[in-house]
């Protein structure tokens, strides 16, 4: 990174953010740090104005709402709302061991165990207790993918007392034919969205400038365009793109979809992605094994992917989260405009394929197989994940009778190192690859 | 027989009540979780069964298919459906209550399907738009019973049956009511029996074999000894075992909040409604389970309303290895128990009931802790 940019990134990263955004601050200067040898790039960029916009917010007198990592930001955007993603903090802070003490205190205190509630969330309760927990003006939240989503959101809000809203996610679905659909489903999400709307201009005390809230999902557009490009580009066998490239896209969208920063970044992948297929650059080089990895990343452990490409020449295409595919907007008018956010509230990462029935995972987990010409598939399931975990051995099987193509499954919990080791997890993967891919 | 006894009989989910069912040609479905409306099926003459697995010893299905970080119920439940030991069922009804609940409907399509399934679509909170949402998941289902069951439940059948169970829940405050007293006439244990005997038989009769225990309770003019008055506050318990071990230590069961308790009968039907605007007021406006996700306050009051009502010495709250519901939900009414002086004890259990022994010592020494204030 330019020695400039650097100072002035540090510059912004000084003063008193408060005790509550401590960890914050030590997360911002850590990517700061992190960062400073290597070019910066759109995505780095756009993580490092994410993150100190929360203070800045605080600072100017504007509003910030924590809300989770399946929802799309946009409507927030265009209410000059300052979002941040709750699990920023039980991602960012996994690597680094640092959600530990915080799941000790959480055990300490009683509030559930590994198994049993979700770390992505379950953190957020113990610094809560230490003082160190973001409190946001507002707390939003929807009733999937999990209980255990819900649960800790809910406890928060009941001890942190913070005004909140929920939209209930319905079990049903408006785009496929059969059992499942409903055709109501959309009307459903969009009274729902008006809703949050209304909540959101009594607490703010502004009305949503419709105008604005287009002009966003124009820009949410842009980026899910490019998104939707660089999914296509990653069937070219080889793979344009390295294992973590997908994530990006992400990140992208669930923090600041909405934003010039989030179409930079989904350009800057489309771009790279575009330019590996032109050239023939493998993301891994000599790519010999294509890994489908239908659910989150191993968190706390930033090499695993690394190292099975380094050992297997193994990429990972895309995991679940990144593997991003809602639709751009339909902007023409009003009513198509809360149409568009209903469905893609609807289809964001994980709720589209974790919200109701077994089928839409596995459609989603067979799609994948077959677009992406996958060689084996890997799950790390986590313990207290219940609405994954319990549908993985059925997805396997599908995908075994339909595509012959090997499943490895094994339970872990990606944001505590200590409950299945990076050693055993690697241990599984090579024996699973050994034996039964090669 | 005592009327206790023939309570004691029906609890099996084959019972001598679902098997004359069958024998006269009627239909039997299974259900999972108190927000389904039981009228529905009463009002189509087809019995609904709580869906529970008491015969359960061990789950190697369920630990492959569900895993063994899910809650024991809904892995034992899984066992017995592949075990074939719900054979007598002509189909299941699911909700998506909680997750486990959700993928053991799924598991069970997959794995031991029965000739018939359904999944309701339960809203996660209470708003007008989500009760509107939740008449037409209810109509849907009256829909669905109709074409594949060739019945017609029309809105006087249904009004019929809201009666009829409405009646039900009136009878068992009753029954709760006369907990209230200094000298109970019942102990928790057998209310445990009779509220689960009623989930597996049918309804008019369940309500007829109640009138006859509670003028019985009254001829009677029984008290029951007790050193605490306990209150019991989780999920799905159906094991009477469970509450037989606090009351021989001397802990009086007077009240609950559980999914086959108070949260399952508390709250009538609103009789003046239409019957699926009162159906769906009512069973997602009920004292919920976490599962309702703007529900905590409420849940909380209703305790401390219980506490002071039924005159509670101490609470226990009792939760399922790995449900991720109560465990966050027990946490906050722990912190409210704490703060308002009143003591609590929290028990870990697996469906089944198992570590009888470990149980015991530390509810007699929660007794003790009781007795000694």
């Amino acid at each position: 990174m330019d020695i400039e940019k650097f100072n002035e990134y540090k510059k912004l990263t000084r003063g008193n953010w408060g005790k509550d955004l401590s960890m914050l601050k030590m997360m911002t200067v850590g990517l700061l740090n992190q960062y400073k040898e290597d070019e910066l790039t759109p995505i780095m960029e756009m993580m490092l104005n994410y993150l100190l916009d929360v203070p800045k917010a605080r600072k100017e007198g504007r509003k910030f709402i924590m809300h989770p990592f399946n929802y799309g930001p946009e409507i927030f955007y265009a209410m000059d709302l300052t979002p941040l993603m709750q699990e920023t903090y039980s991602v960012g802070l996994a690597p680094l061991r640092l959600n530990e003490p915080y799941l000790d205190l959480t055990n300490k205190i009683g509030y559930g165990d590994n198994p049993t509630v979700c770390n992505a969330q379950r953190p957020l309760i113990g610094s809560y207790m230490q003082g160190v927990a973001p409190i946001p003006d507002l707390l939003f939240f929807l009733s999937t993918p999990c209980n255990s989503l819900a649960m800790t959101y809910q406890v928060f809000e009941q001890l942190a007392n913070i005004p909140t809203f929920n939209i209930d996610i319905p079990y049903w679905t408006y785009d496929k034919v059969g059992e499942f659909n409903d055709d109501q489903v959309i009307d459903y999400m969009i009274t729902q969205t008006k809703e949050l709307i209304s909540w959101l201009e009594q607490q703010t005390d502004q009305k949503l400038n419709l105008e604005k809230l287009q002009e966003t999902m124009v820009k949410v557009n842009q980026a899910r365009q490019y998104i939707l490009e660089f999914n296509e580009l990653l069937k070219t066998v080889p793979c344009p793109v390295n294992s973590q490239g997908a994530f990006g896209n992400f990140i992208s969208m669930v923090g600041c979809g909405g934003t010039d920063a989030a179409v930079k970044s989904t350009k800057y992948l489309r771009d790279i992605a575009a330019t590996n297929v032109k050239n023939k650059i493998a993301g891994v080089p000599d790519e010999k094994i294509r890994i489908a990895w239908p659910y989150t990343h191993i968190f706390f452990d930033g090499e695993l992917l690394t190292w099975l490409e380094e050992t297997f020449q193994a990429v990972v295409i895309m995991d679940l989260l990144g593997f991003y595919q809602v639709l751009p907007h339909d902007v023409s008018t009003t009513e198509k405009c809360f149409e568009s956010l209903a469905k893609g509230a609807l289809d964001f990462s994980m709720i589209g394929t974790c919200r109701g029935p077994i089928e839409y995972y596995i459609d989603f987990l067979l799609n994948y197989v077959k677009d992406y010409k996958i060689d084996c598939v890997i799950m790390p399931m986590q313990f207290a994940c219940k609405h994954a975990y319990s549908m993985a051995r059925v997805s396997s099987e599908a995908v075994r009778e339909e595509t012959d193509v090997p499943v490895y499954i094994f339970g872990c919990d990606p944001y505590d190192s200590r409950e299945v080791t990076s050693e055993s997890i690697r241990g599984g993967i090579s024996d699973f690859i050994t034996q039964v891919v090669l | 027989m005592p009327i206790i006894e023939e309570f004691e009989n029906s609890i099996p989910l084959m019972n001598p009540w679902v098997n004359n069912w069958k024998n006269e040609g009627k239909k039997v479905l299974g259900y999972f979780c108190s927000y389904i409306p039981e009228e529905i099926f009463h009002s189509a003459d087809i019995l609904p069964v709580r869906m529970r697995a008491r015969e359960c010893a061990d789950t190697p299905m369920g630990d492959a298919y569900m895993t063994p970080t899910t809650c024991s119920f809904t892995r034992c439940c899984l066992e017995l459906v592949n075990r074939k030991q719900y054979k007598f069922l002509d189909g299941i009804i699911s909700c998506n209550s909680c997750d486990q609940i959700r993928r053991l409907y799924d598991n069970i399509r997959y794995k031991a399907p029965f000739p018939y399934h359904y999944i309701m679509g339960v809203p996660g909170n209470v708003s007008d738009t989500t009760i509107d949402w939740f008449k037409h998941e209810i109509t849907k289902l009256i829909q669905h019973i109709e074409q594949n069951f060739s019945v017609s439940i029309t809105d006087e059948k249904l009004n019929k049956s809201i009666k009829v169970y409405n009646k039900s829940r009136t009878l068992l405050k009753d029954l709760y009511m006369l907990r209230k007293q200094n000298n109970p006439p019942i102990t928790g244990t057998d209310v445990m029996n009779i509220l689960t005997a009623g989930t597996s038989m049918p309804r008019d009769q369940f309500n007829e074999l109640l009138e006859s225990q509670l003028t019985q309770i009254a001829q009677e003019n029984n008290s029951i000894d007790y050193k605490s008055r306990i209150m019991i506050i989780g999920s799905m318990l159906d094991e009477p075992e469970f509450i037989e071990i606090i009351e021989n230590l001397g802990g009086l069961v007077v009240t609950d909040s559980l999914c086959l308790g108070t949260r399952y009968f508390w709250d009538l039907v609103d009789e003046t409604l239409d019957p699926i605007d009162g159906l769906a007021k009512r069973y997602l406006s009920k004292i919920s389970c976490p599962r309702m996700t703007d529900g905590h306050q409420k849940r909380e009051q209703f305790m401390m309303d219980m506490i002071k009502d039924f005159n509670v010495d101490g609470v226990i709250l009792e939760r399922m290895k790995f449900c991720a519901l109560w465990w966050p939900e027990i946490f906050l009414l722990r912190n409210k128990l704490k703060e308002t002086g009143i003591p609590s004890l929290e028990l870990e259990r697996e469906y089944i009931l198992s570590g009888a022994g470990a149980m015991k010592t530390r509810v007699q020494t929660f007794i003790e802790v009781l007795e000694s204030r």
